[in-house]
């Protein structure tokens, strides 16, 4: 007999516990992508029990069930047309108001249904007692209380979920009844409504709510079967609106939350917090006027001291190990082309990408998870957001650009916590310009090592001020307006160190499935550039750029196509073809700031390009590469031509 | 259009509430024509998905320096706010 499928979708706000309790029902068993032709991620995991192979979706965390963001748009679609067999709508027990006005529009899609009541512990340590089973009855859907970072009620939720669908599915939660006036327009449309054949199967009742709320989306949809049933419903919002001197939807919204504060009110009995203080002193320090700032230096100057240095040691453990193997290598591939190219492309690529990506980037997701869970991200972005206002960014957007100053790969997937496209490629656009490790390398390996420390200094200081220039530009010219900050701050709480083990393993594969493949071609490409000798022509096709206009050894021409591999090994590379590391006896001090400059602007690496591309499409991807090579040259050749004309060698 | 019974009563924009302070919502002028859909829609209806409704009490906890965000609490739960938003929600303090 072969096993029953069922598909059961997680859904609730942020910060709930959704992921812990997907990390629970799933283990390892995960899969990771995007919603078709959406930026929104996609987690899917499979579970078996008792005879049922059982696909969990993990739906993203959203506070409303309208059209505000793709993701709602996502979650909506996914629960009204592909119909998962259930949804288990996982609510933070310490917020029950708010948790339940999204419980409400979930009812209203008349989906079948459980509850899971997570946080549990937490609510307690607030003071808030919740009577599960008094808020079963009310709402007519199964209710299991949870407290998922200690496995507490999941085996249990999950019997219940599986439980109900062998009854057929059919937990008919309780209709949701907004007041008269509002009510009685409700049935007036959704009787209207009946009558209609519609491509998504909505409920009449939802539909009617939806189009007093003058939601666009199921506007369109129904317009175009029937104008007047959209006519009548604006009419009867009008009336709504005369009557209540407020918007309908700001009736409607405040109705429905009035709704769920009175269930609330009635299922929690409060008592006087017994939580430990901890939290709301870290919560007044992190976000103090003055001392916030400080304790964000530390916090982040720590955590990127510790990435360098054990990055810094693995990197090299690790690049000693491979290229331990490079004579046996040699040796079996023998010193034919072929082997080269395996070697010298195919190994060097993999090297390159491993000795990046261990070291580098899976401590970077560590940490940040870690601060990203516990709540110290939202406070690092409510203290940063008027900084990031002026390049037309809000708070979360410095979270990106700190990551970047690591590695440009990374940061550029961590866009995504931005609201808009606008705002996830404007932040991107900015996080390519931040130096990652590589590039402070060279920064520092060459200016700052022969120039003098204050001039590799005055090179951060001139890329910050480019990046807040072409920030600005970038946001002035990019349509759309900007977004203002919305955000919440849960209370801190201690990370859960399975859950964030497993998202950093998620992240890994997704970095090495975005960048390795890319390095390796690339490193592939150019070896056999160098194998078919075409280095040297090269060199010289570029060398009215390089040479006359940057005013470069010809040599640097194939040193920046290298850099494109791996930014370091712009540095590298010129040591090699110059054939010293003392850089003072082949290049002039104002050279070498030149060049560091234009290796820190000149282009993201491959791996950047890939992620962008994965991100943004390929069309904008190069748009960024092609532009930032151009600005970085006309930056090169204006900086050289200052420093002539300043003299100070 | 916003009707108003009898006289106007005081109305402010939540940034005028010094830290600690309480007022309750009366709306929130980020609107820009009923189902426009325009960005200030698209925010409105936000805030309100939060628990931001009319008649709701809101508190500011603390503002951040340079006219940064302002904490809130409403509804038991602890929002960051842009402060241009914050500007376009008006409260009423009860005295």
């Amino acid at each position: 007999m072969t096993e029953r499928k069922l598909t059961i979708a997680l859904a609730g706000n942020a910060n709930v516990g959704k992921s812990v309790i997907f990390n629970q029902l799933t283990g390892l068993h995960q899969h990771i992508g995007n919603w078709p032709g959406k930026t929104v991620e996609r987690a899917e995991g499979t579970l078996h029990f008792k005879g049922y192979t059982i696909d969990i979706i993990d739906l993203p965390g959203i506070y409303s069930l309208s059209t505000f963001s793709i993701e709602e748009l996502v979650s909506r679609e996914y629960i009204a047309v592909e119909r998962p067999d259930l949804v288990i709508n996982i609510v933070d027990a310490s917020l029950l108001e708010r948790n339940l006005f999204f419980t409400l529009q979930l009812m209203e899609l008349e989906t079948p249904m459980i509850m899971a009541l997570n946080q549990m512990d937490m609510a307690k340590k607030k003071g808030i007692d919740i009577d599960a089973e008094k808020l079963e009855k009310i709402l007519g859907i199964p209710v299991i209380p949870t407290v998922a970072v200690k496995g507490i009620g999941v085996f249990e939720l999950l019997e219940r979920a599986v439980e109900t669908i062998e009854k057929g599915g059919k937990t008919k939660p309780t209709e949701v009844r907004y007041g008269e006036e509002v009510e009685e327009r409700i049935i007036k449309i959704a009787e209207m409504v009946k009558g209609i054949q519609f491509k998504h199967t909505y409920p009449a009742r939802y539909v009617a709510i939806k189009l007093l709320e003058g939601d666009e989306e199921i506007e369109r949809e129904v317009n175009s079967i029937d104008p007047q049933i959209v006519f009548t419903a604006k009419k009867l919002a009008t009336e709504i609106e005369e009557i209540h001197g407020h918007s309908c939807l700001t009736v409607v919204t405040s109705e429905r939350y009035e709704i769920a504060g009175c269930i609330a009110r009635e299922v929690q009995k409060l008592a006087p917090p017994i939580k430990p203080p901890i939290g709301e002193r870290l919560h007044t320090l992190t976000t103090h006027k003055i001392l916030g700032y400080p304790t964000m230096i530390i916090a982040l100057l720590s955590m990127f001291y510790s990435i360098f240095t054990f990055g810094d040691y693995t990197s090299g453990l690790l690049s000693d190990f491979f290229y331990g193997w490079e004579p046996v290598f040699r040796s079996v591939l023998g010193a034919g082309i072929v082997g080269e190219l395996i070697w010298g492309g195919v190994m060097e690529g993999f090297i390159a990408g491993v000795t990046i990506a261990l070291p580098y980037i899976v401590p970077f997701y560590l940490i940040l998870y870690v601060l990203e869970d516990s709540g110290y991200l939202s406070r690092i972005a409510f203290l940063m957001d008027t900084l990031m206002h002026k390049i037309g960014l809000h708070g979360k957007a410095f979270i990106p650009t700190m990551l970047a100053y690591g590695c440009n790969v990374p940061a550029c997937l961590g866009c995504r916590i931005m609201e808009t496209q606008r705002e996830r490629l404007l932040a991107a656009f900015v996080v390519t310009m931040v130096p990652c490790a590589a590039t402070t390398v060279v920064i520092l390996g060459l200016v700052g090592a022969f120039v003098g420390f204050q001039w590799a200094l005055a090179l951060y200081v001139i890329d910050l001020l480019i990046i807040f220039l072409l920030g600005r530009v970038a946001f002035k010219a990019l349509p759309g307006e900007p977004t203002a900050l919305i955000m919440e701050m849960h209370d801190y709480r201690a990370p859960h160190l399975e859950t964030i083990v497993k998202q950093t393993w998620f992240r890994l594969e997704e970095f090495i499935k975005v960048a390795f493949p890319l390095i390796i071609v690339g490193s592939l490409v150019i070896k056999l550039i160098e194998i078919l000798n075409l280095l040297k022509p090269i060199a010289n096709i570029l060398s009215p750029v390089t040479v006359a206009w940057l005013g470069l050894p010809a040599v640097t021409g194939i040193t920046l196509i290298f850099g494109v591999l791996r930014k370091e090994l712009t540095l590298i590379m010129l040591a090699a073809l110059l054939g010293t590391t003392d850089f003072t006896r082949v290049l002039t001090p104002v050279q070498m700031i030149v060049f560091a400059l234009v290796t820190m602007l000149y282009i993201p690496c491959i791996a950047t390009i890939a992620a962008l591309a994965k991100e943004f499409g390929w069309k904008k991807a190069l748009f960024i590469t092609v532009f930032k090579i151009i600005f970085a040259i006309i930056v090169g050749g204006l900086t050289l031509r200052l420093l002539m004309l300043a003299k100070i060698w | 259009m916003e009707r108003r019974r009898g006289v106007e009563r005081a109305e402010l924009p939540l940034t005028a509430l010094r830290d600690g302070e309480s007022g309750i919502i009366t709306s929130i002028k980020a609107g820009r024509g009923r189902g426009g859909g325009g960005r200030g829609w698209g925010f409105k209806k936000r805030l309100m998905d939060m628990g931001l409704t009319p008649g709701t009490r809101i508190t500011v906890v603390r503002s951040a320096p340079f006219r940064g965000p302002l904490e809130v609490s409403v509804r038991g739960s602890r929002l960051a706010l842009g402060r241009g938003m914050a500007e376009r929600i008006f409260v009423e303090i009860k005295g």
